[in-house]
């Protein structure tokens, strides 16, 4: 029952927690802590069915106040979107496939003045006409 | 118009049979009711014999239903040879007409959406918790490289033929050092659409679809993606694309 959920929850987390969770989630969860990324948002599972209905056992808690879904870098997307089992920092596969000239993830960052400006990667084939006078003497 | 209400009132009839309201009653109070999280092993079928083809206890009584034929049934009578009312063990009609005129129907469904209040909800809160994703998931394009950090792409034009949406556009040169590159490596995202022939057309993986799904932009130029975001798309989400390639790569 979702009153008894959501004091077995408060019971859990405490209250502050509890207050954080209603200002973003909006849903009173409990469960394990099962890793942070490089940007601080917690990742947290609760598998017991009788608690998280499934669909909504995973769920990530962002660290910035202006969250965005694109804030969870690849890894733990994979994670949070049931592609993986594991949390990738217990991933075998997730591990061995870092590359080292892995880049850090960038949020989407339209609307900013870091978003991505498209140009052209070769020399323009059409270039205007530059008049070419000769000069008077 | 009061010749034509009995006859309503006897079109509803069935309607109120079929509705067993005892054995409905007791099994609300008995189910579990905590619907959403019941497991397969609570989804059994409480009742109806077990045919000798379910090996896992779930039955689907399709054959129970289907052979279950509603002719009219034989009279009945009785020792003097006088025929029964068939109806004499159903529901009397000042019952069938309480449950018509309390609408006790109309209560019993918002019993349930009562219950519902009480239950978890069902609602995935996106962004804090996402839906299940697949690994062959077709989204937004990336370029990759070889662990060596060289380029993949070879130029060889297959995603720019293949691709139906005419998104892609490719110009290649030589290398100083001999290998054919692109130089320009540009797919217009307004154009795509997502069918996955280009990765599927790359003979050395270099061209994919990552699972991100998040790149809505604010202005239509961001969309035209060119080589250089191509492959810091690549760069930043190989870790991701490398794993659903190998957890996909026994069917391919
Ligand atoms: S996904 Fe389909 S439409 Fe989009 S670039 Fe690839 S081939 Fe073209
Ligand atoms: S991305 Fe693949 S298919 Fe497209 S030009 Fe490069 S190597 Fe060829």
């Amino acid at each position: 029952m979702s009153l008894f959920r959501t004091l077995r929850s408060i019971r859990r987390v405490g209250v502050r927690e509890w207050w954080h969770q209603m200002q973003y989630i909006g849903d009173a969860k409990s469960g394990t802590f099962v890793g942070a990324d490089q940007f601080g948002n917690r990742y947290f599972e609760n598998v017991n069915q009788y608690e998280e209905v499934p669909g909504r056992h995973r769920w990530v808690d962002f660290a910035q106040h202006n969250y965005h879904a694109s804030q969870v870098p690849p890894e733990w997307h994979s994670w949070l979107q049931h592609i993986r089992l594991n949390p990738p920092p217990q991933d075998p596969v997730m591990l061995n496939s870092s590359p080292p000239w892995k880049e850090p993830w960038v949020e989407n960052l339209t609307g900013t003045r870091g978003a991505y400006k498209p140009y052209n990667t070769v020399p323009p084939k059409i270039t205007a006409w530059e008049p070419k006078t000769t000069s008077r003497t | 118009m009061s010749f034509a209400r009995p006859r309503v009132f006897v079109g509803l009839q069935p309607r109120l049979l079929a509705a067993p309201r005892t054995t409905a009653a007791r099994s609300a109070i008995l189910a579990h009711r905590l619907l959403s999280t019941s497991t397969r092993a609570l989804a059994q079928h409480a009742q109806g014999p077990a045919t000798s083809d379910s090996h896992d206890g779930l039955t689907s009584s399709l054959s129970d239903r289907s052979s279950r034929t509603h002719s009219s049934p034989a009279p009945k009578y009785d020792a003097h040879g006088n025929e029964l009312n068939p109806y004499r063990d159903g529901p009397s009609s000042i019952d069938k007409a309480v449950h018509l005129f309390f609408f006790t129907e109309i209560l019993r469904g918002m019993w349930i959406v009562l219950e519902n209040f009480f239950r978890p909800p069902y609602t995935i809160m996106y962004p804090f918790e996402k839906g299940p994703l697949s690994p062959r998931f077709r989204g937004e394009h990336a370029l990759r490289r070889y662990p060596s950090g060289e380029e993949r792409c070879i130029a060889c034009k297959l995603c720019e033929a293949i691709c139906p949406a005419q998104a892609i556009t490719i110009e290649s040169e030589a290398r100083l050092d001999g290998s054919r590159k692109t130089t320009k490596y540009d797919i217009d995202m307004t154009k795509c659409i997502y069918c996955g022939f280009c990765q599927e057309a790359c003979p050395v993986d270099a061209i994919v679809e990552t699972q991100n799904q998040e790149f809505s932009t604010e202005t239509r130029e961001e969309l035209l993606y060119n080589k250089e975001k191509l492959l810091a798309n690549g760069d930043r989400a190989e870790a991701e694309i490398a794993a659903n390639l190998h957890s996909d790569h026994v069917y391919r």
